[in-house]
């Protein structure tokens, strides 16, 4: 399943790579390195010496674990572990509000589709999603934009 | 009456094309169920034992001639010819396919209705004082409060995927119509120091562990009232427990955490956004009010038409409440018939009302959280004539408050989660007390059955409450006694081990001859239960030496 | 699904995904009619909750449930009977 970045109606590759062993980082990975909340705990001091460094949480991981560190990530993403659990909307909201975080929020892992625009409204820049449900997000973007109450 | 904006309208249709894409979606198999089934609850669709079931919003109980004409039709076109209001001043449709429902929605949308958010994991609709902007109690009128609150928790990006399902209900009194402690946030607008504003209960709930809410503001300023929610909802979200739903609620987290560390949670949360966004501006405020002026603004001479007839005075005696302004009356409709299922209206009484609501009542209806209906506005002298229209389509049986009033949820004659019926139940004991003068002997009572734990029928806060059990196969009834949803909110003492569905009947006449024995004067029977508690009741009902 | 299930014999009954409607299996697809359904042995269980999956992702049905029978063959439980015969009031 090929995946890809969807920031707001823009159609990305995503620039962000995993790796599970830290230590075999070579140069031959293009692009950003992101990291689990555990790689980061267990790392910090050498990741802390690096640039462009993403994380990444899970939905039951919470944002107190890096508070101290929020501003040294380049993008911030909230892992769904299932589309019921909502608490990164609220974990979004505050990184924007309470930490005035300025770097990207992406959602991953088992999101709808018919959730996108409120990820948007609550301080997402992008989503990964399967390539060929593309389509279909941007449809529920479209549907929905500017239809809501809160400002 | 509130009416929709442009945008309103744009919203509710716009989520309807969205509901049948959904629906499409499904039957295509492009979601699987446990997918849409979320969708599906926001869009306030269950499945049941035989069918989907549809619950669709009546925004704090309001509805228009218009729109009960609509439910009526629409019972007829997608269901069995009824519909079913709920303790939540909500209607359900206990039949719908699946297909249907989109239309159902197109319809519902093109008289400013809707079923958002009547279930799921989200903030519900908000509920009401029946009795809101026509009482002469109320600090001001709530229904403004519970429109603002309503845009905006439709749709919020952050709370419509929260723990579990979220329940409002705000009211203007001291006395409480609304069961506004049961709920998960109960507002209360009040007024200190020449200023209105809120005071706020947090973690009441019902449900398989009754809690009462707990007072966590004793004034919130109006403008600040939607900050103030969100940083509620916010805490709520991120630390309510999700790890197991029958410890979901906000009541499981304010106990859990305490009150007091809850409060100062909220409080701080509060204080990172307060002055932000949702600061509600005085005009602002003061469109909303707009809409719900009263359709009647002076006092009037008109009395109430006087006549011989027995049944007519003890309707009114029963039935009809002064309304604040003189000359006219608030009729409370009974849908509790001796022969229907409490809560239940029929596509013709609902035509028929809704006529009758065009003609006296400047159109207006409302749904109470007991499962009747109201007349808001009546005049005096009109009284006579809507009797005998009412009392034509069996609307009139003059039982409000009194033991045949009962609320009751589906039960296992339509609930998947249900484990005994409750429809029946409240039916026996129609039929055992409909006699007037025993009614009336009795008092002011409260019965309320449900058919599970889950307590839609409110039992916990009963004066007599009746649960359904299933013990081994065989339906099972707990009695609890001395609950109470009012502004005394209490919890029912379970009396002890529960009854057959046979003797259930026997046991509620024991009751009611134990209370009849304690009474003193005029005494109704939750006060004869305060003062001598629970142990005569257990006493009559257990005790075999006891002739 | 099958979990906690009493008894010998059982129907496998569900709702019709489009309309609600009840429904049981009747050993190749599924009718509203429960004469017909298909009287399935405690030892067939298994299978047939792979059959009720099956119909299930073919978006067919939805909360397919084993129904206990007595040993004449009749619905057991209260809750089956209403979903068989309908309300009870
Ligand atoms: C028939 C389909 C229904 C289903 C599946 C259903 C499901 C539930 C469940 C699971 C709860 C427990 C929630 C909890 O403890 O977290 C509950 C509570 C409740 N329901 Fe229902 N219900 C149904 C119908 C109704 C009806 C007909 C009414 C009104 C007559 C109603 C009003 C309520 C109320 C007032 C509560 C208690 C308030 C609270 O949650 O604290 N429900 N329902
Ligand atoms: S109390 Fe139980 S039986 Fe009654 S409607 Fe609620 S979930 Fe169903």
């Amino acid at each position: 399943m090929t995946k890809v970045i969807l920031n707001k109606n823009k159609v990305l590759k995503n620039e962000y790579f995993f790796v599970d062993d830290l230590t075999n980082l070579t140069k031959s990975n293009s692009g950003n390195l992101i990291v689990t909340l555990s790689q980061w705990l267990d790392n910090k001091k050498t990741l802390s010496k690096k640039k462009n460094i993403g994380i990444q949480l899970n939905s039951d991981e919470s944002l107190s674990l890096i508070e101290e560190e929020i501003s040294f990530f380049e993008m911030i993403q909230f892992n769904f572990l299932t589309f019921k659990d909502g608490r990164p909307f609220s974990e979004a909201k505050k990184l924007r509000i309470e930490f005035q975080y300025i770097g990207e929020v992406r959602a991953s892992g088992h999101i709808l589709p018919d959730q996108y625009i409120f990820l948007l409204r609550c301080g997402f820049n992008s989503v990964e999603i399967e390539s060929k449900q593309k389509k279909f997000w941007l449809e529920c973007l479209k549907m929905g934009m500017g239809l809501y109450y809160q400002p | 009456m509130y009416q929709y904006s442009d945008k309103d309208k744009q919203i509710v249709r716009n989520r309807t094309k969205e509901f049948l894409s959904q629906v499409k979606r499904r039957i295509d198999g492009n979601l699987t169920e446990e997918e849409f089934k979320p969708l599906r609850l926001m869009n306030g669709l269950y499945l049941q034992l035989h069918a989907y079931m549809l619950r669709v919003a009546i925004p704090y109980g309001e509805l228009s001639h218009i729109q009960l004409n609509k439910l009526a039709e629409i019972s007829e076109k997608y269901d069995k010819g009824y519909g079913h209001f709920t303790t939540r001043q909500n209607i359900q449709f206990n039949w719908p396919k699946l297909e249907d429902v989109p239309k159902i929605l197109n319809e519902l949308a093109g008289v400013e209705m809707h079923a958002i958010q009547t279930s799921g994991n989200c903030i519900r609709n908000i509920s009401c004082d029946h009795l809101a902007g026509i009482n002469n109690e109320e600090v001001e009128d709530p229904r403004p409060w519970c429109e603002i609150i309503r845009k905006w928790s439709t749709f919020h990006p952050e709370f419509s995927y929260l723990p579990r399902k979220f329940k409002i209900a705000v009211i203007a009194s001291e006395t409480d119509r609304a069961a506004m402690k049961v709920h998960d946030i109960g507002l209360k607008l009040v007024k200190k120091r020449n200023q209105i504003g809120f005071e706020v209960y947090v973690g009441g709930g019902q449900g398989r562990s009754p809690f009462i809410a707990k007072k966590i503001n004793n004034f919130v300023k109006k403008r600040d009232l939607l900050n103030y929610l969100e940083a509620i909802l916010s805490i709520y979200n991120e630390m309510g427990r999700r790890d197991n739903i029958y410890k979901a609620r906000i009541k499981i987290l304010i106990n859990e955490l305490g009150a007091e560390k809850l409060k100062s949670l909220i409080e701080s949360k509060f204080k990172k956004f307060a002055d932000k966004k949702l600061l509600l501006e005085e005009d602002e405020i003061k469109k909303i009010k707009n809409y719900f002026k009263l359709p009647i603004n002076d006092p009037i001479k008109s009395s109430i038409p006087v006549k011989k007839n027995k049944e007519y005075n003890i309707w009114l005696n029963q039935n009809v409440i002064k309304h604040k302004l003189a000359g006219y009356s608030i009729i409370m409709v009974s849908l509790k018939h001796y022969n229907q299922p409490p809560g239940d209206a029929t596509a013709e009484q609902m035509k028929t009302l809704s006529i009758i609501a065009k003609q006296y009542s400047y159109g207006e209806i409302r749904v109470t959280h007991e499962q009747n209906l109201v007349l808001p506005h009546i005049k005096n002298s009109d009284l006579f004539s809507v009797w005998n229209k009412l009392r034509a389509l069996k609307l009139a049986t003059p039982n409000i408050g009194l033991i045949t009033d009962t609320i009751c949820c589906p039960g296992m004659d339509y609930c998947a989660l249900a484990t005994a019926r409750s429809i029946p139940i409240s039916q026996k004991i129609s039929q055992h007390f409909k006699d007037q003068s025993i009614q009336d002997k009795i008092g002011n009572i409260k019965i309320k059955i449900s058919g599970c734990i889950n307590a839609c029928g409110h039992h916990h806060v009963g004066n007599i409450g009746i649960l359904g059990l299933d013990r081994n196969g065989e339906e099972s009834y707990q009695i609890s006694l001395g609950g109470s949803a009012d502004e005394k909110t209490s919890i029912g003492k379970i009396v002890g081990p529960s009854f057959s569905e046979k003797e259930l009947i026997k046991a509620i006449q024991t009751i009611i001859k134990t209370f009849e024995r304690n009474k003193k004067n005029n005494e109704d029977f939750l006060s004869v239960f305060n003062r001598v508690g629970i142990d005569p009741f257990k006493k009559d009902l257990y005790d075999k030496s006891n002739p | 699904m099958a979990k906690k299930l009493k008894g010998d014999s059982f129907f496998l009954s569900a709702n019709d995904l489009k309309t609600g409607s009840v429904v049981y299996y009747n050993g190749d697809d599924w009718s509203e009619k429960v004469y017909k359904a298909k009287k399935i042995n405690r030892s067939e269980i298994e299978e047939h909750e792979h059959i009720a999956k099956k119909f299930e992702d073919e978006c067919i049905i939805i909360s397919p449930i084993f129904v206990e029978l007595n040993d004449d063959g009749t619905i057991k439980k209260l809750r089956d009977i209403i979903r068989k015969n309908g309300t009870t009031f």
